[in-house]
């Protein structure tokens, strides 16, 4: 086989995919040498992980072609993949957590070729396997014990457990401190050397230009073209990526910001997670913008807020008053309102309309004491935020899973202004979002600041926040670290917060 | 909404579109067609009018298991406590006045759903095993209660009952007439009220729910509880048609409910289904059952029979949801 060398080791060409009417992928082109890691890149909702889906074999591709060393592939599901030798590690672990390491890594093998497994000699390949990689973990460990960080690790060697020809990591390093990601990231150069084509996606520019030898771009479902990372730079990248000048993406803030805060917490810690003396307020008028890597307790210290985890102390002040807020019910009886960054599953009732998704919040105001709805009245509300959020729909009757996610977004957002709500916590309000819908969604935060709402938007993306954001709290390791003015902005000072690390230079 | 009719039956495969979206109606109708050529029989009124008789306890239990699955639960203790609540029924109409019995009945029907509801909304059991627990304690109590034998009633009060349940007005059984108005009242409820706004929104997404400020737990709660009044109205009028409660009643009849709540369109998954629908399917089993009867087919092909039909149905629906 290897003798008949390609130029490429994978070539997928012209591929198109829609689901319903929303297109997601037209005529894409990725090719990968031998050899070579080759960084995706685009925003959320670019199309990144349906590409690399399609080549996996979970979703099939509607056009196009995928040739893997020259020939036609046509893999119908993962397993067909990882038969062909297309490794994927997934965002989401896919890992069965009462399973040992071993067997989770080998999974995919078990009951395949022999009736009686030696699990003795299937321990000692995975631990071999992952001492290779330079991690200590023990193979014979329930995978439910382990850190989120050393999942990660079990994926990656789980992918590698095959005769590994394509090996995918989609945003890999997310979750590893910079210790973890270097190991990594060593060994990422080791299985290149080896020949392995390694697709790396990552919003982490500086990490992409660390390690990659090309990088293709995707922005709204078309490839913007490769480019050898050689020979281009950050801000040319960044401009294939969104297609315009980063500044055109976020309104000017004109809300005016109160004096008094509309929000204050205190010393909140949680009772059965990481979260703990969390303070911070929020002034009417203000983004307040919460950064942190993943796993720094961003959403449980969000759903501890609004009631949905139990508290173990603090306070929370509510326009000077103390309040209580033991369940969602209480939030949203003092007008709190939460969008989770779990759309799907936590945002929005996809089989439901747009009109019943919009009301659900808002009962007490269309329908009388016995609980009949006044359906004028409901329309009228729906009508109206609808316009005014401009939901791009032919009627309030649509279910809400035929919309496009910026649009589900918008709706999530909607049951909120429905009861005209004082603050609202917005956890990754972008995530799978295009372009043009987070414009709108940006420029809809700002009004509803304007209105005087206290809004508080937690986000990975470091440009969102820091594009949206009036300041921005720093999470680390269920703690506020620090607290960035908008006149010390920037990546790399959220990021040092973000790992725990003073700011370089002490300005003023 | 006749518009819409009319636009999809004016497009293309419109036809198609609108059969699979009304199968159950659609079935419905042709089962009727087909059982009237069948047998010379079925369109007597006598004939109609035991259906109807037939239907009504398995239907009124059937609106209540439709309200528990569009929460995405299930209960399967309704059968069971059907004949417990008709031996309440009999004892407590030997005992007390009329209305106190009827009311006391529907409301150890409501206290016994309310045991499931909390299990299921406060203890976070799954409902299938909390009602499972429930069918058997019901089951088991209903033969302590009475000893085994049925109790037959003995008082004015009842004699009321057993003709007012085997009489008719304007040439509908008086029992289908109530079962009628249940429906009706589950077709409002649903569609007009906050309760089934909110059951459906359960149903189709629990966690956005709870994350949307509404009550979960009290309303899951409350329809279990609801189902185990409804159960005591089913009781209440099979126990009248017989002029006894007896604890051999209601057996395997949720499994009936849970079928013609399926062949209805209901989702198991919930957030998914009507009660006119329901009605529809609780009409289609009887009807199987009905024209089974009239061509002297015996009972086991007829469950044989009944078995193929919620496949069919259901088969049916997934071309909707395409």
């Amino acid at each position: 086989m290897q003798n008949l060398e390609h130029e490429y080791r994978l070539e997928m060409s012209g591929i198109s995919k829609s689901f319903g009417v929303v297109s997601v992928l037209k005529n894409v082109n990725l090719k990968v040498k031998p050899g070579e890691i080759h960084a995706l890149l685009g925003e959320n909702g670019a199309g990144k992980s349906t590409l690399i889906k399609i080549l996996s074999g979970v979703h099939q591709k509607d056009n196009g072609t995928v040739l893997l060393n020259g020939k036609e592939i046509n893999p119908k599901n993962t397993h067909d993949g990882q038969v062909l030798g297309i490794s994927v590690v997934f965002q989401e672990l896919s890992l069965v957590n009462d399973l040992s390491v071993a067997e989770n890594i080998y999974l995919h093998k078990l009951g395949s070729s022999q009736f009686w497994m030696n699990w003795k000699e299937i321990t000692q390949n995975a631990q071999e396997l992952i001492d290779s990689l330079g991690f200590k973990i023990d193979a014979s460990a329930t995978v439910r014990n382990l850190s989120i960080v050393q999942k990660q690790v079990v994926e990656i060697a789980k992918a590698l457990s095959e005769d590994t020809k394509v090996l995918v990591l989609d945003e890999p390093t997310t979750v590893f401190d910079p210790t973890d990601t270097k190991k990594l990231l060593d060994n990422l150069f080791k299985l290149r050397d080896k020949g392995i084509s390694i697709i790396y996606i990552s919003h982490h520019l500086e990490e992409v230009f660390k390690i990659a030898d090309t990088i293709t771009v995707l922005r709204d479902g078309v490839d913007t073209g490769s480019v050898s990372t050689k020979e281009t730079n950050t801000d040319d990248v960044i401009k294939m990526m969104i297609g315009r000048e980063l500044k055109d993406l976020y309104p000017t803030r004109t809300a005016k910001i109160g004096a008094n805060p509309v929000f204050e917490v205190k010393n909140l810690t949680a009772k059965d997670n990481l979260v703990h003396d969390v303070s911070f307020d929020v002034k009417p008028g203000e983004v307040l913008g919460i950064a942190g890597l993943g796993g720094s307790g961003r959403t449980e210290m969000a759903k501890l807020i609004f009631g949905v985890d139990k508290k173990k102390s603090g306070t929370l002040l509510l326009e000077g008053k103390e309040i209580k807020t033991s369940s969602p019910v209480e939030a949203v009886s003092h007008k709190i309102g939460f969008v989770s960054e779990d759309r799907k599953e936590e945002g929005v009732f996809l089989p439901m309309s747009i009109r019943k998704n919009i009301s659900v919040t808002n009962f007490n105001f269309i329908s009388n004491p016995f609980g009949f709805l006044k359906r004028d009245k409901e329309q009228k509300n729906v009508t109206e935020l609808i316009e005014k959020l401009n939901i791009k729909t032919p009627s309030s009757e649509i279910e809400v899973k035929n919309l496009s996610g910026g649009n589900q977004q918008k709706v999530a957002l909607a049951k909120w202004l429905s009861i005209d709500s004082k603050v609202i916590i917005i956890d990754e309000p972008t995530r799978g979002v295009d372009v043009g819908a987070k414009i709108e969604i940006y420029n809809l935060i700002n009004e509803v600041a304007e209105k005087g709402v206290g809004v508080i938007v937690i986000s990975s993306d470091m440009p969102e926040i820091m594009g949206i954001a009036d300041r921005i709290q720093v999470m680390h390791t269920g703690t506020i670290y620090g607290e960035l003015p908008k006149e010390k902005f920037s990546e790399e000072n959220i990021l040092r917060y973000a790992i725990g690390k003073p700011l370089k230079e002490l300005s003023i | 909404m006749t518009q819409t009719i009319k636009q999809q039956l004016s497009s293309p495969g419109g036809w198609l579109q609108f059969l699979i979206k009304y199968n159950t109606i659609f079935i419905f109708v042709l089962l009727v067609i087909f059982s009237a050529f069948i047998s010379d029989v079925f369109f007597t009124s006598v004939n109609l009018s035991n259906l109807l008789k037939q239907v009504s306890g398995i239907g009124i239990i059937s609106i209540g298991m439709l309200i528990v699955i569009l929460t995405g639960g299930i209960d399967l203790s309704v059968g069971s406590m059907v004949a417990l609540l008709a031996v309440t029924f009999a004892i407590l109409v030997n005992l007390v006045i009329l209305p106190l019995a009827i009311l006391g009945t529907i409301v150890i029907g409501f206290a016994l759903g309310s045991i499931a509801g909390y299990l299921v909304a406060y203890q976070k059991m799954a409902p299938f095993i909390a009602t499972l627990a429930l069918m058997t304690i019901a089951r088991g109590l209903g033969f302590i209660y009475s000893n085994g034998s049925p109790i037959i009633f003995e008082t004015k009060g009842g004699l009321f009952m057993s003709n007012f349940a085997n009489n008719s007005t304007l040439g509908i059984p008086n029992i289908a007439i109530v079962f009628f108005i249940i429906v009706i009242g589950a077709m409002v409820m649903l569609k007009h009220n906050v309760f089934g706004r909110l059951v459906i929104a359960i149903g189709s997404n629990e966690e956005a729910s709870r994350l949307s400020g509404i009550k979960v737990n009290k309303y899951k709660f409350l329809v279990y509880a609801i189902s185990g009044a409804l159960a005591a109205t089913a009781a209440i009028i099979v126990a009248s048609r017989t002029n006894l409660g007896s604890p051999n009643m209601g057996v395997a009849w949720e499994l009936d409910a849970i079928a013609a709540v399926v062949i209805g369109g209901a989702s198991l998954n919930g957030g998914k289904g009507t009660a006119i629908n329901t009605l529809m399917g609780v009409l289609i089993l009887g009807l199987i059952s009905n024209i089974l009867n009239l061509l002297n087919v015996p009972s086991y092909p007829q469950q044989v029979v009944k078995g193929g039909i919620i496949v069919f149905a259901v088969l049916l629906q997934r071309f909707e949801n395409k």
